[in-house]
């Protein structure tokens, strides 16, 4: 059985090794070391979800893993992925014997090892045999979506699982060998109270997972909750929102968790080794997500999946039987493409990293756009400074604890949209 | 021709009860249109007038009738605007006239407008020549409307012909009563040419075409004319007149009408009411001028800062053909700069946006219209108002008069109530109930002008399902305890939204428009109080609370170009917005507040 520490942020710099550079031939470019797969098959929708995702019919789960493979074929000499993402959708609804066809490509590719490898489960869809699979062949952290302890709020949401799965599936991920569980839990759900919540907060970390995602309902068009809402069944309930948000920091913080970021919550590893010494990143922080707020370079596959390779920000098409046609003829199912320039993309880097507690060091942000905030935003600082939203250290600018809760409006004012006056400085030194 | 072979007539009517159509099938039976060309309301040229049903110009057309006697008659119709916001325009139309036609609807009978209408046709001293029209309706009451006639505007019920103009009947009888009982016109006796000017348009090639009606000489190419209360003296250049479309005359005689041109370059130059005179040998001008002055102001504002300029023009264009129009710059804090403009009335000024927004694809918001003040002040001066931002000091003040107007309501019996509390809410005082028939009464009431700006008429629609009518004239001026009520939003008065009310509507006013505001300033990061103000004091509060959160929960790699868009467009709209003090307000929002208050 292996066993994978968390890795630092810092360290995850390495270089790539020849034999790898060797097969990068067929495309040009930097490896890319993150990469993420999406698993467009749900048991059943959510009421609250927005993500592309349809219950499996026929034998389209089948054709979806053989065109994944060919996915993985056409960018593998690319690709030397230090975390790898499965997500969904629902990952843990494959069956064995596709999860080894799956694992079968990636090893025979040589996109293992991943220092971090995550894949999500839905507490209904778990064996035994399965996890242990996915662990051996190197899956180290698992994120179940739990979302709620409560058995009329699962109902409400439309959840396939119970709570007593949820219990079962982590206890059955333990014995399989996983050290590193995340679950995620959702507040202010409709006819959900503070009790309620607190309770599930509880059990949660009566479990003991590493990891905790915690969000707040998003009211995404497009899903039966907004429709809900729109109808009037139900009022939201900002200030109870806010006090949710409240108790889930005050209560994870009394239990050892750090908030990294807008809604990630995560342990310091008790072992020596493992210790991360970045002040405001847990060392189980999921690196992968940290990944896309660092604005690292990403492979997306999958059909609606989005990657961010060399500036240009790309989207399969969200149509799982087109992306498989396309894949079939052998080439990618691109949808869209966004190319930014350098400006706007920092002020789009700098805008979502301040999403994370961390915030920027001015040195990695200049190292990385070739933008330095201390000059081109330095107004934006001041005010949301002024706002008690943020603070400015000798080599960092991040948010308050206020001013987390406002990351969106603080995160705008470093947008720099293209075409704006502001668009025609030139980055001072591209690295 | 001849002064005796002459017939000049207009007709008078409410909106659908068949004047154009009427227009259209006198024009077709004298064969002044031919069949094939006929179209539907040949006279109302502008889309407008043919959609709304209204006439906004004077169309006259000229007419051959070979009567049952035999002999030929130049008939001259004279469409003019119904509505009584032009009521000065029709006035100087009707009097270019010796009668008139009164159509009546035989299934709906007498309606307010045609009541107004009327009464300023019998000051003309015309003969009226009442026609019951769409007889052939199933549910036509020809009693009824006959009733009415006596009852309501004193005029026999058996003198009026019956026709549908729809289906052609009685056509022949109108043109023989119109040639039979309209009287011919006769020479005034003065020593020379006098023709009344009752209109004018605006023509790209031969400049302001003006529409005369001579009432004495003649007017000839060439002649050397003056009008004495624009005091300009021109060279006829042509004269002619209409088919409808214009023809080219050899002089225009005494009883006739038509037009000429004049190389005037822009229409303020010619004063409808105005008297054409001989230069050199001139006669006394007619009677009955009036300097036209708007009743109701408003600004206009562009919906997008950047079409001011376009607005200018447009508007500029407008006043050619419209010269009671008046208008000046003017800005507001919240809306930019736009145009205060003057108008003759409701009507007028929903016409005025409605060619803006058509005719000039002009994208318009137009401020709470303000009727003209008349600001009696301590040191025995007089002041007009139209614009409460220009309210002088209320220390100087010694009172402030409003205009007040006559409305004929015309409604169904069991709605008198209805209407009752209407008008009393609306601050009006029923003079008179008149019995129309069996299912309506006529009240008549004076209200002040302000309060039948905004909603009277839609109420009385309302409260009435649709059956009552409404119409009025001014009636001078009433001292009145008016207040100036602010809007202000953290302390911030925000001038598009500050009037001139009567005391006793003020902080329900100020009430609800606070609450309009709170539904539509979006929240902030810190808490708007919308205020409404009387004088310091305030008299209605709102709250906007400040936002808690804006924060998106989830932000993972393929929600970060969607996320990043939607901030990028909630920046582009926070640029759009009018900061009023510190707080950020959207157009949309005062827009969206001017069209409900």
């Amino acid at each position: 059985m292996i066993t994978v520490a968390p890795i630092s942020f810092a360290a995850a710099d390495i270089q790539p090794t020849t034999s790898v550079l060797a097969a990068a031939k067929t495309l040009p470019g930097p490896l890319v070391e993150s990469l993420y797969i999406h698993v467009p098959f749900c048991a059943h929708k959510c009421e609250y979800c927005a993500f592309y995702s349809a219950p499996p019919s026929g034998d389209v789960i089948h054709r979806y893993v053989h065109a994944l493979v060919k996915e993985l074929e056409l960018v593998a000499s690319r690709a030397r992925p230090k975390t790898i993402f499965f997500g969904g959708g629902t990952p843990s609804l494959l069956t064995l014997k596709q999860w080894e066809t799956v694992l079968e490509a990636m090893h025979r590719l040589q996109l293992l090892p991943a220092a971090e490898w995550t894949v999500e489960c839905n507490p209904a869809t778990l064996s035994i045999d399965k996890a242990r699979l996915l662990r051996s062949a190197g899956v180290n952290r698992i994120s179940m979506g739990v979302q709620s302890l409560d058995e009329s709020l699962l109902d409400r949401l439309g959840r396939v699982h119970s709570r007593e799965m949820v219990f079962r599936s982590y206890h059955l991920l333990r014995d399989a060998g996983f050290r590193n569980i995340n679950i995620d839990l959702m507040f202010a759900i409709p006819g959900q109270t503070l009790d309620t919540w607190r309770k599930t907060i509880d059990e949660a970390l009566s479990l003991g997972t590493e990891h905790l995602s915690c969000y707040e309902v998003i009211y995404e068009e497009d899903t039966p909750l907004y429709e809900q809402l729109k109808a009037g069944e139900f009022d939201v309930d900002e200030a109870l929102a806010c006090s949710m948000y409240e108790v889930l920091v005050d209560c994870l913080a009394e239990n050892g968790f750090q908030q990294y970021e807008v809604a990630n919550f995560a342990r310091h590893s008790t072992s020596e080794a493992e210790v991360c010494q970045h002040p405001f990143i847990p060392s189980w922080a999921c690196q992968h997500n940290l990944g896309y707020w660092r604005g690292l370079d990403s492979f997306g596959l999958g059909p609606s999946a989005s990657e961010y390779v060399d500036g240009v920000r790309s989207k399969n098409w969200s149509n799982t039987d087109l992306w498989i046609t396309q894949l079939e003829r052998g080439r990618r199912a691109k949808e869209s493409a966004e190319a930014l320039a350098p400006l706007s993309r920092a002020g789009e880097l700098a805008a979502f990293g301040l999403r994370m507690n961390a915030g920027w060091s001015f040195t990695e942000f200049l190292a990385r756009t070739g933008f330095d905030l201390r000059h081109d935003w330095s107004e934006d600082m001041e005010a949301l400074i002024s706002r008690n939203w943020a603070v400015r250290g000798e080599d960092r600018f991040h948010l308050t604890r206020d001013g987390i809760r406002f990351a969106d409006a603080a995160g705008a004012c470093f947008l720099r949209p293209e075409g704006s006056a502001s668009q025609g400085s030139k980055p001072k030194s591209r690295i | 021709m001849d002064a005796a072979h002459i017939r000049n007539f207009s007709i008078i009517a409410h909106i659908d009860h068949g004047k154009t159509t009427l227009s259209d099938r006198l024009l077709q039976r004298t064969g002044t249109v031919a069949d094939r060309e006929m179209e539907d309301q040949m006279l109302d040229a502008m889309d407008l007038e043919r959609e709304r049903g209204i006439t906004i110009k004077a169309h006259p057309v000229t007419m051959l009738y070979r009567a049952k006697n035999g002999e030929e008659y130049e008939l001259n119709l004279i469409d003019t605007p119904g509505h009584v916001d032009f009521a000065y325009e029709v006035s100087r139309s009707l009097s270019a006239c010796e009668g008139a036609l009164l159509i009546i609807d035989a299934a709906q009978g007498v309606e307010a407008q045609t009541v107004a209408n009327v009464h300023l046709a019998m000051k003309q001293e015309l003969q009226i020549l009442p026609v019951i029209n769409k007889i052939d309706l199933p549910h036509a009451n020809v009693p009824m409307a006959q009733q009415q006639l006596e009852d309501v505007l004193a005029i026999p019920g058996d003198t009026a012909l019956l026709a549908s103009a729809k289906e052609g009947i009685g056509i022949e009888e109108i043109l023989e009563a119109i040639v039979a009982r309209i009287p011919a016109p006769k020479p005034t006796g003065a020593k020379s040419l006098q023709a009344l000017i009752f209109d004018s348009y605006f023509n790209t090639y031969k400049g302001v075409v003006v529409l005369v009606r001579v009432f004495n000489g003649e007017l000839r190419p060439g002649m050397m004319v003056k009008m004495p209360h624009s005091g300009k003296t021109v060279e006829i250049k042509e004269v002619g007149s209409f088919n409808p479309k214009p023809y080219i005359r050899e002089k225009l005689e005494v009883g006739e009408t038509g037009y000429i041109t004049a190389n005037i370059k822009t229409p303020r130059e010619v004063k409808v009411g105005d008297t054409i005179l001989d230069s050199k040998n001139p006669a006394t001008p007619l009677p009955g001028f009036q300097e036209i002055h708007p009743m109701v102001f408003s600004g206009i504002y562009p919906i997008n800062p950047g079409d001011y300029e376009p607005l200018k023009v447009a508007m500029s264009k407008l006043q050619l053909n419209d010269s009671a129009l008046t208008y000046q710059t003017e800005s507001s804090a919240a809306l930019g700069f736009g145009l205060r403009c003057g108008f003759l009335g409701l009507l007028h000024m929903e016409i005025v946006q409605e060619r803006l927004r058509r005719e000039f694809e002009m994208d318009i918001i137009a401020t709470y219209p303000s009727v003209v003040y008349r600001v009696q002040m301590t040191d025995g001066t007089e002041k007009e108002v139209d614009n409460p931002a220009f309210l002088p000091d209320v220390t100087y003040i010694e009172q402030i008069l409003e205009p007040v107007v006559k409305a004929f309501v015309i409604c169904p019996n069991d709605s008198i109530g209805d209407m009752m509390s209407l008008i009393s809410e609306k601050r009006g005082s029923i003079q008179n109930t008149e019995t129309m028939d069996a299912r309506r009464v006529m009240l008549s009431a004076r209200i002040p002008l302000n309060e039948i700006l905004i909603d009277f008429h839609d109420r009385i629609k309302s409260l009435t399902k649709g059956y009552g009518s409404m119409d009025y004239e001014p009636d001078g001026y009433d001292p009145s305890d008016m207040v100036k009520l602010d809007m202000m939003v953290n302390g911030e008065v925000m001038d598009a939204f500050s009037a001139l009310v009567h005391r006793s509507k003020a902080e329900n006013r100020g009430r609800a428009i606070a609450a309009k505001l709170k539904e539509v300033i979006p929240r902030q990061q810190y808490q708007v109080a919308i205020q409404a103000a009387i004088g310091g004091k305030i008299v209605a509060r709102e709250t906007v609370s400040a936002l808690r959160k804006d924060v998106t929960a989830k932000c993972y790699g393929g929600d970060i170009s969607r996320k990043r868009k939607l901030l990028e467009k909630q920046r582009e709209g926070k640029k759009r917005m009018k900061a009023v003090g510190s707080v950020d307000i959207p157009q949309e929002a005062f827009i969206e507040v001017l069209k409900t208050s």
